[in-house]
């Protein structure tokens, strides 16, 4: 099991290795991080993303461009994260598909705390709301007014949601962003001494 | 009389921040204020006669526990090496989450060993290792073994037994994140478990050599007295790799530097003391001038600053033996030495008053941690106009740098494949600028800046994000600098000018670390825990030991 922090420092490397920069590759850690942290697949997700290819989806950057097919999850969450404060957002849109949209939620959870407002995705076979208070619903009209008969499952546990593979595959790929030394950096660029035995 | 802060733009230039020196903020003596009604004891000690194999000690307070748990190898000397990429050591430690039992030692004992190339878990919070100071050491035993204690003029300038090469904690290698640690009481202070094993593992260092001494000559050998061993603390070796994190935690940085101006304003701001107060501060003085001898360096550097330092010293000594109480006396002593004195001197008498107010300045301990996920989202519906007055306000400093000066972008920070670590280089003769971390913080501010002057002063930033997001990683900085003035050091990290070393001083003096011996301008030995209680005396510790005269 990966801590947080490492899976935080390791998607942030390979969101740089990948091109984005590192404002947003910053806010890519944070994301898989928390959705990790939620038990939710955030590293799968985000696996797929980058086998995809960052260069295939598309960004979304107006909120009425003609193009909404294969939306990048990542660009979809910054641009309402960035940009709902804006009165004229407060509205219904329409998009083709959006491409794993669970690396959106975490944008789209801060966006609503911060503006203070709901956001609502619904598809054919898919509703759920947010909402700035924290909860998320798939259906809130589906909630009973009671329950019977249930348990209730408590640990301290984080699951280990995503292969030893994918890892593997990110970690090189934050390695991307390491630097190879020349012999002569190794010493210019040395922290430690070279003399220990004293 | 309004005493005002100390201005941003005068503090958090890195030759300031690069002359502080330890205080009672530092938080190796605030680890030791918050623990020293705890229970501190050795529950295991099972070496070989040469002082082999693995010792646990035990910090306990009712159902609450953290172990040290200790390994102790064989190693060659030409296998010794301080650097990060190293393999082995002499010691290795990790702090353990409550009590370790058989099978939990066992796994440690395969993993803690090969530090960066072990695994540990959620239940380990810090992990570390050191090396053995040879030449102090095999003396030290020597001596014990024929029932002497040792030659101290040479143990005092050393300074330690071991010096550790690194601490990690929150989260590296599977160790526990933060968060699971976070709202307990006790660890309310920043880098308090890494402090903790420091402690303890000083502790073992003296174990160590009380148990091969007593093993080479078991009816001759004595124990090492406990007034040399209070003297020892433990060293620990320093490169680059510490220096980025100030950078990196800049709401971090804006609590530590503000609790030491907050004790610094409240102590101006008495508009009359005792001639109590006075001659402490004296009796501190005193003996810091007397322990400065022992600062052993070959530091062209760090020489003329400890020169510079002792000179300054006695200018002020007659200036402070001459001058009488009168109103707002520390706010006449603080600007004779600003004006008078150097900042490694003024610095230095910074901290000393600070000494003489425990009430002042103890509570502003509590004030030095933050949640700096709170400052990581920024408000996008402020307008391009509002950005660069910001600019202008917070960062006039960098406005008038040149940038297109090879000089001025000299050096790139990057991670190194090889070590794991960040290092900084030329970027005109070596490859991997393209590389470079996010560490330009003057250089990229600078062209954001030039940026933002063609754009819609009345544009909101998320219209300008949408095609800039290259600025993204600055701009969050910005806003942290709004609301926390003391977060950005003000000067160009990049510059070939730049002495590394300023910045592991300042994070190492809030660590509490004494006797900086820069080996070169970016790696430097320091001593932890020198003068601090043993470990079964730390119940009557009074926080006085920083300033107890090394015999």
């Amino acid at each position: 099991m990966h801590s947080l922090y490492e899976i935080e420092t390791t998607v942030k490397r390979s969101s740089k290795a990948k091109g984005l920069s590192w404002g947003v590759s910053e806010e890519v850690g944070k994301a898989i991080r928390e959705l990790e942290q939620s038990n939710l697949a955030g590293m799968e997700s985000f696996r797929r993303v980058i086998d995809i290819g960052l260069d295939n989806l598309t960004k979304l950057l107006q909120i009425d461009q003609k193009k909404t097919n294969n939306l990048c999850p990542i660009h979809f969450g910054l641009y309402f994260l960035d940009q709902s404060h804006k009165k004229s957002l407060l509205n219904v849109f329409n998009f083709e598909n959006l491409i794993e949209p669970l690396i959106s939620l975490p944008f789209l959870f801060k966006a609503a705390k911060k503006n203070l407002i709901y956001f609502n995705l619904k598809s054919n076979d898919f509703n759920f709301s947010i909402s700035p208070g924290g909860f998320i619903l798939l259906d809130a009209n589906q909630l009973p007014q009671s329950l019977s008969e249930f348990s209730l499952s408590i640990t301290n546990k984080r699951e280990g949601l995503y292969s030893q593979g994918t890892w593997d595959n990110l970690y090189k790929l934050s390695l991307e962003t390491f630097v190879e030394e020349s012999e002569e950096k190794k010493l210019s660029g040395a922290g430690a001494g070279l003399t220990d035995n004293d | 009389m309004q005493i005002d802060l100390r201005k941003p733009e005068f503090v958090m230039k890195l030759d300031r921040l690069g002359s502080y020196h330890q205080s009672k903020l530092s938080f190796l003596r605030s680890f030791v204020r918050e623990f020293k009604d705890w229970n501190f004891q050795i529950k295991e000690l099972e070496l070989d006669k040469e002082g082999y194999g693995h010792g646990v000690y035990v910090v306990q307070k009712g159902e609450k526990q953290y172990s040290l748990v200790c390994f102790s190898n064989h190693l060659d000397d030409s296998d010794r090496s301080d650097r990060v990429i190293a393999t082995q050591w002499d010691a290795s430690f990790v702090l353990f989450d409550g009590l370790p039992t058989k099978h939990d030692i066992l796994r440690l004992k395969a993993n803690v060993p090969l530090q960066e190339q072990g695994r540990v878990t959620e239940k380990e919070l810090c992990l570390s290792r050191a090396n053995k100071s040879v030449r102090v050491f095999q003396h030290v035993v020597d001596c014990l073994s024929k029932g002497k204690q040792p030659d101290t003029k040479l143990l005092y300038k050393v300074g330690y037994l071991y010096r550790t090469t690194a601490v990690y904690g929150s989260g590296k290698f599977g160790l526990a994140d933060r968060i699971k640690i976070q709202d307990r009481d006790e660890l309310k202070g920043p880098f308090r478990l890494e402090m903790m094993l420091v402690y303890l593992a000083r502790q073992f260092t003296f174990d160590m050599v009380n148990h091969v001494a007593h093993h080479r000559s078991p009816s001759i050998a004595v124990k090492l007295d406990d007034e040399i061993a209070r003297n020892l603390g433990i060293g620990n070796s320093t490169g680059l790799g510490m220096a980025p994190f100030i950078v990196n935690h800049p709401a971090l940085l804006n609590q530590w530097i503000e609790a030491k101006e907050k004790a610094l304003q409240a102590i101006r701001s008495l508009p009359s003391i005792l001639e109590i107060d006075k001659n402490n501060f004296q009796s501190y003085l005193t003996i810091v001038q007397e322990n400065i001898r022992y600062w052993k360096t070959d530091s062209d550097y760090q020489i003329k600053k400890n020169d510079q330092l002792i000179k300054d010293l006695l200018k002020f000594q007659n200036y402070f033996m001459e001058i009488k109480l009168e109103e707002f006396f520390w706010n006449k002593v603080y600007e004779w030495a600003e004006k008078n004195t150097q900042a490694e001197c003024c610095e230095f008498i910074v901290s000393l008053m600070m000494e003489v107010y425990p009430d002042i300045v103890e509570p502003l301990s509590y004030q030095m941690s933050i949640d700096e996920e709170v400052y990581f989202d920024f408000d996008t519906s402020r307008s391009i106009q509002e950005i660069r007055q910001l600019i202008e306000k917070q960062y006039k400093w960098l406005l008038n740098i040149d940038f297109e000066q090879k000089d001025n972008m000299f050096n790139f920070w990057y991670y190194s494949k090889n070590k794991q670590e960040p290092r900084m280089s030329d970027r005109f003769s070596e490859e991997g600028a393209d590389l470079e971390l996010p560490l330009a913080i003057a250089r990229d501010i600078y062209y954001l800046y030039q940026d933002l002057k063609s754009e819609n002063s009345s544009n909101d930033l998320g219209n300008y994000l949408i095609k800039n997001q290259e600025y993204r990683h600055v701009l969050r900085r910005i806003f942290i600098c709004e609301k926390l003035p003391y977060s950005e050091i003000q000067d160009n990290t990049i510059s070939k000018s730049l002495i590394p070393v300023d910045m592991l001083r300042l994070k190492l003096s809030f660590f509490g670390a004494t006797r900086f011996d820069p080996r070169s301008d970016r790696w430097v030995r320091i001593t932890m825990y020198q003068g601090a209680p043993l470990m079964r005396e730390i119940g009557h510790s009074d926080d006085t030991w920083s300033y107890k005269k090394i015999a």
